[in-house]
């Protein structure tokens, strides 16, 4: 992304002012917390799920940023330029998230409300009273989590260095930004994180908005003679997809719209809403935003085909940043607006960052210091130990990211994999009274070592099926067939029906 | 008498998201199915994207339509705060 026509010091200063703007909710979210007594700081609850007080435009917007990464935009336009038209599978794989919530948030709200749940463990505990479940379902999410962090890290240096055309060094860009997120989430916790997604949300939107704008104004407005390019020039990226990619297609259908909806921060959004009606108000409207979020990002890499002919991967990479250039070039609205969206692109990668990392930490106050090392602890003291344990994960992080190890890499890659692994235990386990703690236990550990082996040995999909969702398949059917196995006394199963009634 | 709606309840709502879902993967058509092109989409991704429009749609009629455990519960004591 060198060379950008509106990069350096005006890529420098909309990152200045994007910082202060969160850095602002921040000291916004303390100050009006000190105000209203809604305890931030001196309640778990307070702290990590906002009160579960989250308004729609709060929680809509959480929902938002935190499903689009800047990956979301860089990464998936480059597929596009590189697959074609079969790249439109990532508009459907969106979306289905909200079926996958359907499976099991109605229930999942109305008991967390009742039985105040902090974190995805907590329903697990609940519902398994399982030390073993528990604790691998915290090992698996933590693990998930860090590399998803992982990710995000690497992500914001790139985005930055690339924004700025190199004059902020990737390095920099990564601690500062850091300090700029983790000061915001130690002043507000999760209403700090939310309110900062409206920003973050939002600018991702407009951002893209103008690009696709720019994409009419750059074809001279013909998307239909963009086709009959490629038909002529790259006719395998519109012919009907073979088999292979179809069923790659609905294997992820199946992989994101299960694996995404239980996301530990996704499930403590469910937790964290005001209310049932703002809760079903704010998903109905996410099934929407697929169309004008990664449609058009769809719709840059198809574009860009045309526009850039004969990239290869590395250079498909850059697409975006190739992209805004020549928007910018347009002249002066387009090329502010060009600035925006750059910004918006390291916010949506802060704003999934923020998440992840709240999470984390709550896991390790609720679920690891709460429940095993210091169960008497007051929650105040529980919210330092997870702020405190979240820097040190973070700076384990960046030093991962600066020194990749040469080997065992691959354990820094699983995230949906094994994330998605604790799906069963959601999903069944809310409706199905039989469900018992060992076939989960077992089917979680078996899918996540399928899995996990799968991607070592490079062996990701086969016949286009992702590891992910084969261990998943092996994990159901452990805990599907084991349940039957086992026999549950009467009173075990009046116990779980108590624990799943509504 | 509550009116709880509980989208698993109903096998209806997932069989239709299966068949939205199945129709919206391009396994079904023949080579020729690139022409003709609709607003700058070839016919078989012209007609996942109509698809996709049902899927969001459908998505988002059973939030708002087929949910409803506590809503009425808790929007009455918001009520009697008020």
């Amino acid at each position: 992304m060198n060379d950008l026509t509106f990069s350096g010091w005006s890529g420098v200063t909309i990152l200045l002012v994007y910082a202060l703007l969160m850095l602002g909710v921040g000291v916004w979210s303390y100050l009006s917390d000190k105000k209203s007594g809604t305890n931030i700081q001196e309640t778990m609850s307070g702290y990590y799920l906002a009160g579960k007080n989250l308004g729609l435009v709060a929680l809509f917007f959480t929902l938002y940023a935190t499903q689009y990464s800047g990956n979301t935009v860089v990464g998936y336009a480059a597929s596009g330029y590189r697959m074609g038209y079969a790249w439109w599978m990532s508009v459907p794989y969106m979306i289905i998230i909200i079926g996958g919530y359907l499976l099991f948030a109605p229930r999942l709200y109305a008991l967390a409300k009742r039985h105040e749940f902090l974190t995805p463990t907590d329903w697990l505990e609940h519902r398994f009273n399982s030390k073993a479940v528990s604790l691998l379902a915290t090992f698996f999410m933590v693990w998930g989590l860090g590399n998803y962090l992982l990710e995000q890290l690497v992500a914001i240096g790139q985005g930055v260095q690339g924004l700025t055309a190199g004059t902020i060094p990737y390095q920099y860009a990564v601690i500062f930004f850091v300090i700029v997120m983790v000061v915001y989430e130690w002043l507000g916790g999760m209403k700090a994180v939310a309110f900062t997604d409206v920003i973050q949300g939002i600018s991702l939107l407009v951002g893209l908005a103008v690009m696709l704008i720019g994409g009419f104004v750059l074809t001279g407005g013909h998307f239909g003679e963009v086709a009959n390019y490629i038909a002529t020039n790259a006719p395998e990226k519109i012919a009907v997809p073979p088999m292979k990619v179809n069923n790659q297609w609905f294997s992820m259908l199946i992989l994101v719209g299960v694996g995404a909806a239980v996301y530990p921060h996704a499930i403590q959004r469910i937790y964290s809403a005001k209310s049932e009606r703002i809760l079903k108000k704010s998903l109905s409207r996410m099934a929407w935003m697929p169309l004008v979020t990664t449609g058009v990002v769809f719709a840059i890499g198809i574009i860009s085909i045309q526009i850039f002919p004969g990239l290869d991967k590395m250079g498909s990479e850059q697409l975006v940043g190739l992209f805004a250039n020549k928007v910018a070039g347009l002249g002066g609205f387009y090329y502010f607006m060009m600035l925006l969206l750059f910004g918006g692109i390291v916010a949506a990668v802060i704003s999934t960052a923020d998440s992840v990392l709240l999470s984390l930490q709550s896991m390790v106050s609720q679920d690891i210091y709460g429940r095993y090392i210091n169960p008497g602890a007051p929650d105040t003291k529980k919210i330092k130990v997870g702020k405190i344990v979240g820097l040190i994960v973070i700076a384990f992080l960046i030093y991962i990211a600066w020194n990749p190890p040469g080997t065992l890499f691959e354990i820094f890659v699983l995230k949906f994999e094994i994330l998605i692994q604790i799906a069963p235990a959601f999903m069944l386990g809310l409706y199905w009274k039989r469900l018992s703690k060992w076939p989960v236990f077992i089917g979680m550990l078996s899918g996540g070592a399928l899995a996990g082996i799968m991607t070592w040995t490079g062996h990701k999909t086969i016949a286009g099926w992702y590891g992910g969702v084969i261990g998943l398949v092996l994990n159901i059917t452990i805990c599907v067939i084991g349940s039957y196995l086992v026999s549950m006394g009467a009173e075990e199963q009046i116990k779980n029906q108590k624990a799943t009634a509504l | 008498m509550k009116n709880v709606k509980e989208p698993i309840k109903k096998p209806w709502i997932w069989m239709v998201m299966i068949v939205i879902l199945v129709l919206g993967v391009p396994w079904y058509f023949p080579e020729s199915a690139v022409y003709p092109i609709i607003f700058g989409f070839p016919l078989w991704a012209f007609v996942s994207v109509i698809m996709t429009v049902v899927l969001s749609w459908y998505l988002s009629y059973l939030c708002k339509h087929e949910w409803n455990i506590v809503e009425d519960e808790e929007e009455r004591q918001n009520g009697e705060v008020q």
